[in-house]
């Protein structure tokens, strides 16, 4: 198993798919960055009751919402690049135990998912605190590191999410082009498409929709349909969902 | 060792294997022939756990392939030269293999080095040409140093030098003991290749023999022209010949231009020709397999 582990984290160093989405990881970052900057400059030019109704200058929001599309990429790259290259059949030769291919995968997307989520969470929380400085909340996101960790642990969470759903979506449909309009979708389709249901279906229906999950798993959000343990949960239905789907798909099916 | 065992293959309602079952045996370089489409492939795949078998099964060393841990030291593959991700260096590619399996780097090295790669190591591989990835998915099999070889179509995309190689390869794998089994559609190939071929048709055996037994089988056709066909057909049936007549003459199979003479002598039928010929094994391939051609042309130009 070490072994299996060891290939596939050298599978994932070895093509250039992975620099390329580390890089666009950062793209994102500063894009987060520059957002939360101008806000500030934005901010610091309006009227005291203008202010108090600003949104927080927080790069995470942008970092999270590209992120998670990025990791999903990555996470479905590992899988589909494959399938596409026909690689797979050559991977399956030299490792025929299926299981173990996919737990080998899972645990490498799963963990370079979670290092890198958690590296530009903490990165995207220090450049926000550094650009509001001591202004106070709303356009600081956070008070301090205490009052932070659950968001940043939250974001990392859904980022390691996205790695694996892309992984598991990968194993289900094969194909890079559907696995990426399948994860665009989710992010960003039908989020957009709950919020035309009637009410109260529309914020039932969004509150576990991809986007909507981290800020509710850290309980960052008044009056949220869905508890911190409840967002956990439906966290862990879309990894026992695609993940489940991968295992089935790749045991049963021929290669 | 590699045992076939009544293995079928449906995939929807085609039969791309349909019973089949044979052995290769270690020490010899064993030639899996068919037409296109005839389940070559399937077999192969089948073998190393790649499809499910429909029925049937089939074993390496008298085990599933998939029960097999490190399978690359015990068994060699190429499949594909194409199942490869392009975006990796051929050393790369070749590192990740060994990897999974355990195998040192300095076995990836000695591969590269071994199918003449060295030089382009460190080029991506969907920049390597079709020949030069021929020759990286046999590194990819040789890898492990396994005793037991399959090769699917080896020589596609190879140039003459690499075809020779490549022959060779396979003959001094087969003496070193190692269980090599190589499929192609071309007989011409195997004839200067196998010891002994397996020829499948629609998914079905065909033949099992030793490559001498084949061209034994083949060889003993003698033209025969007489002007009393009829007699000399009837005594050459009696004398246990078989008798095909052909335009204005007969082909005898089973009969020497000897044992013809003898027969038409002792009825006093006079013979013009007695041409013993030998069909080229090519010829016999294509006589086995003709029923189980799956795609043909309008005409076959022979």
């Amino acid at each position: 198993m070490t072994d299996t582990l060891a290939a596939e984290f050298l599978k994932l160093r070895t093509v250039r798919s992975t620099l390329y989405l580390l890089l666009s990881l950062a793209l994102t970052l500063a894009a987060g960055v520059l957002v939360s900057y101008l806000m500030t400059a934005d901010y610091d030019a309006q009227p005291p009751e203008v202010q108090a109704r600003f949104g927080s200058a927080d790069p995470g929001m942008v970092v999270v919402t590209f992120g998670q599309f990025v990791l999903g990429v990555l996470g479905a790259l590992a899988v589909t690049s494959e399938y596409g290259s026909g690689m797979i059949r050559t991977a399956l030769v030299s490792v025929p135990r299926r299981k173990s291919l996919l737990l080998a995968k899972t645990v490498v997307v799963g963990g370079v998912s979670t290092l890198v989520g958690a590296v530009v969470t903490l990165l995207a929380y220090l450049a926000g605190e550094a650009i509001t400085g001591d202004r106070p909340k709303p356009i600081s996101a956070y008070d301090s590191f205490a009052d932070a960790w659950p968001a940043l642990l939250a974001n990392t969470a859904s980022l390691t999410l996205l790695g694996l759903l892309g992984l598991g979506l990968g194993f289900l449909l094969r194909s890079t082009a559907g696995t990426l309009v399948t994860l665009c979708g989710l992010l960003f389709v039908f989020p957009a498409i709950t919020l035309l249901l009637p009410t109260p279906w529309d914020e039932r229906v969004s509150a576990v929709t991809l986007p909507l999950l981290p800020a509710q798993l850290a309980g960052d959000v008044p009056d949220a349909p869905l508890t911190p343990w409840a967002a956990a949960l439906v966290m862990v239905a879309y990894l026992v969902v695609a993940l489940g789907g991968a295992l089935v798909a790749l045991v049963r099916r021929d290669a | 060792m590699i045992e076939v065992r009544e293995l079928t293959k449906r995939y929807g309602s085609a039969r791309a294997v349909d019973g089949l079952s044979f052995e290769v045996k270690p020490g010899y370089v064993a030639g899996f022939l068919g037409p296109n489409g005839a389940g070559k492939s399937t077999t192969m795949r089948a073998i190393l756990g790649l499809d499910r078998p429909t029925s049937g099964e089939a074993l390496v060393n008298g085990r599933h392939y998939a029960d097999i841990t490190h399978p690359m030291r015990h068994v060699g593959a190429l499949l594909d030269a194409g199942a490869v991700h392009g975006g990796r260096s051929a050393y790369n590619h070749l590192h990740v293999l060994a990897r999974s399996n355990g195998i040192g780097r300095a076995r990836v090295v000695q591969t590269l080095d071994q199918v003449g790669l060295a030089g382009v190591a460190h080029r991506r591989v969907a920049t390597l040409s079709l020949g030069m990835r021929q020759r990286l998915g046999v590194a990819a099999a040789l890898l492990g140093d396994p005793g037991v070889l399959l090769f699917d179509e080896p020589v596609n995309g190879l140039d003459p030098e690499g075809i020779r190689w490549i022959r060779h390869l396979m003959r001094d794998l087969a003496a070193e003991g190692r269980t090599v089994l190589v499929s192609s559609h071309l007989m011409s190939e195997m004839a200067l290749t196998a010891d002994r071929v397996i020829v499948i048709g629609r998914g079905r055996l065909i033949l099992e023999a030793s490559m001498q037994d084949l061209a034994d089988r083949f060889k003993k056709d003698v033209l025969v022209r007489t002007t009393g066909r009829s007699r000399l057909a009837d005594a050459l049936r009696e004398a246990g010949g078989r008798v095909h007549p052909e335009a204005d003459a007969l082909a005898v199979h089973g009969l020497t231009a000897y044992d013809i003479g003898e027969v038409a002598a002792h009825h006093h039928i006079p013979l013009h020709e007695l041409t013993p010929r030998t069909a080229s094994l090519e010829d016999a391939y294509l006589e086995l397999t003709e029923d189980s051609v799956e795609y043909r042309t309008g005409a076959v130009a022979r």
